[in-house]
């Protein structure tokens, strides 16, 4: 069973196939075999504006009785609502409003107490409409619609991206382009207080784009440069024109040189160890666009607007189609400066002879922590964006997570910080309760300094310690988890069947086995 | 493509039908229900280009109706 939508209108048309619906207005019947639920009441039709705030007040008990029976750990989206038609007989009228704006209330008010609850705003999707567009009497006549039908192809669409947030999927990397991109003109022909940023139009649309690209930069998403120019200039740039808010610090790697940019991106993709399809690349030149979908295709690469001022219509789809997330985790706000730290690292790793030395010269700090209601969405949120270093590459969601707990699964998370910085939740593993190692993960950021073996070890050895014999463990292959394939092998597992698929099982004696741990690893148990 | 052909061609694929004939109705069927009344409904009206009264959509339940009202709206 799929998704179970509770409605007061008839609005089947515009979810998938497969979702079930109730009733109209009936809460009576709550299937418990739902994969998850959605709330989509629309505002009633009735004149008079006191029994209809009535109705609407009730619409929020209604799902406050919902939420006590459904199992906590399934996912129910509600959406606001939104006024479809309202007649106010004075000016000076606004019981309807305050009824609609109290329920929309009262739903992040259940969000913010229940953490399955995620709501979303329709109005999002209806204020690209015009109210003639968006109701029709004649099918509200016919057919009991609460939004005219004829939109259910770009509901559909909108719905999709909706769920694809909810799952937290998105794009980590922004590559863009200087010259004509983030500010107008070309650098190399009018010189650092030549360019066009900030002042009037068209610097300000400029202006505006950095500013807007800053605050994308501090929910999580990574800026690279990737620029045909002299980077002496552009460093000049950076130091002296005032106008320019994206600075050198806000970039957490760059390429500015006259190599081809393909070559260019792959490189930023090695050094920032993040795969191509996390990639969009901005660039109002058409040319090098068409080099990029060309020569890498899982790159996204959107289409630039000819004209500046086009630039905050483009910024806001940008964001619609690659980086919304439906809320972002403290460690997303962090990211630039790990990924920046991670530079530095590599780059002190030159100088010394000796890994292990190096390794102890870090000062590597692991905490592990066992999943808890505070780590629980960022748990949920690697096991769906962790595709490298991950053994088995199963996706979950925090409902997920939460109903394996209650069902005696292990599952813990660990920290990673060194004298460069600290990297945060970046790594997680789930046993379950016959002793499965379900999932394996690490974020590539950390990887490198052998803490996949350093975590690993120290996780056999509370199982041991719990009375654990045997541990089994799986890999599962998938087309961007090849540096795993050996990975239980170099822990010291056995590799006790292997499927054609590739799929590798395991097992470990716990007694037999060698969980000795590097000292300059300092692991503490939080 | 005949005013016939097109419908037919609705018919097919507002219900998802593998074949369609001109007994196409609501009771030969099953997908023909009122939700798939009203799905059909904003096929038609997108396909002709026209805008159904509830009337018609009351006495519209089989390929002739379906005909029989197009034609006596003059579509082509």
């Amino acid at each position: 069973m799929n998704y179970f939508v509770f409605r007061n209108n008839t609005i089947e048309r515009f979810f998938p196939k497969g979702y079930q619906f109730s009733g109209y207005d009936d809460i009576s019947l709550i299937p418990s075999d739902a994969e998850g639920y959605v709330w989509y009441y629309q505002m009633p039709i009735k004149y008079d504006q006191k029994v209809l705030a009535e109705e609407i007040n009730g619409y929020a008990q209604k799902l406050a009785f919902v939420l006590g029976q459904i199992d906590s750990k399934k996912t129910i989206i509600a959406l606001t609502m939104d006024s479809l038609y309202s007649v106010a007989f004075t000016d000076n009228d606004f019981n309807l409003q305050s009824a609609v704006a109290n329920y929309n209330l009262a739903l992040f008010g259940f969000e913010c107490q229940h953490s399955n609850v995620k709501v979303i705003d329709i109005t999002e999707f209806t204020r690209k409409y015009t109210a003639a567009e968006l109701f029709d009497w004649k099918f509200y006549f016919i057919s009991q619609m609460g939004m005219n039908p004829k939109l259910s192809n770009e509901f559909s669409v909108w719905w999709e991206k909706k769920l694809y947030s909810i799952a937290l999927k998105r794009k980590k990397c922004l590559v863009l382009d200087l010259d004509n991109t983030l500010w107008g003109g070309v650098l190399g022909e009018e010189g650092v207080n030549g360019i066009k940023i900030g002042g009037d139009y068209p610097g300000k649309a400029f202006l505006y784009f950095q500013e807007a690209l800053l605050e994308l930069s501090r929910q999580g998403v990574i800026l690279t440069i990737c620029s045909k120019n002299n980077e002496q200039d552009v460093l000049d740039t950076w130091e002296k024109n005032p106008f320019v808010v994206l600075k050198k610090e806000h970039f957490a790697a760059y390429r500015i040189n006259w190599t081809d940019k393909a070559t260019n991106i792959k490189e930023l993709a090695e050094e920032l160890n993040i795969g191509l399809d996390s990639f969009v690349f901005v660039d109002d030149n058409p040319t090098e666009r068409e080099l990029i979908r060309q020569l890498l295709p899982t790159v996204a690469v959107p289409d630039f607007p000819l004209q500046p001022y086009n630039l905050p219509a483009f910024f806001k789809q940008l964001v619609e189609d690659y980086f919304k997330v439906y809320s972002v985790t403290d460690e997303d706000r962090k990211k630039t400066e790990q990924y920046k730290a991670n530079a530095a690292r590599a780059q002190a790793q030159h100088s010394f002879v000796d890994f292990s030395a190096f390794l102890e010269s870090l000062d590597i700090q692991i905490g592990i922590e066992s999943a808890n209601e505070f780590n629980i969405q960022r748990i949920a949120q690697m096991t769906q964006k962790t595709n490298q270093f991950n053994l088995t590459t199963h996706r979950y969601t925090d409902a997920d997570v939460k109903s394996f707990l209650s069902d005696g699964w292990k599952i813990w998370c660990m920290c990673v910080a060194d004298k460069f910085g600290d990297n945060g939740i970046t790594g997680c593993i789930m046993v379950t309760p016959d002793g499965e190692i379900d999932t394996f993960l690490l974020s590539c950021r950390i990887l490198g300094k052998g803490i996949e073996v350093a975590f690993i070890k120290k996780i056999l050895s509370l199982l041991k310690t719990d009375g654990q014999f045997f541990i089994c463990a799986k890999y599962i292959p998938s087309l961007k988890n090849v540096q795993v394939k050996e990975f239980y092998e170099k822990c010291g597992f056995t590799c006790v069947s292997e499927s054609k698929d590739g799929t590798k099982n395991y097992e470990i004696k716990l007694a037999d086995a060698d969980l000795k741990i590097e000292k300059y690893y300092h692991i503490k148990l939080k | 493509m005949t005013l016939e052909e097109r419908v037919l061609n609705v018919l097919k694929n507002t219900f998802e039908l593998d074949t369609v004939d001109l007994t196409c109705s609501q009771k030969t069927c099953d997908k023909w229900d009122s939700i798939g009344q009203l799905n059909l409904v904003v096929e038609l009206e997108t396909e002709f280009d026209v805008s159904l009264e509830p009337e018609e959509i009351g006495e519209m339940v089989s390929f002739g109706d379906i005909v029989m009202i197009l034609k006596r709206k003059e579509v082509e």
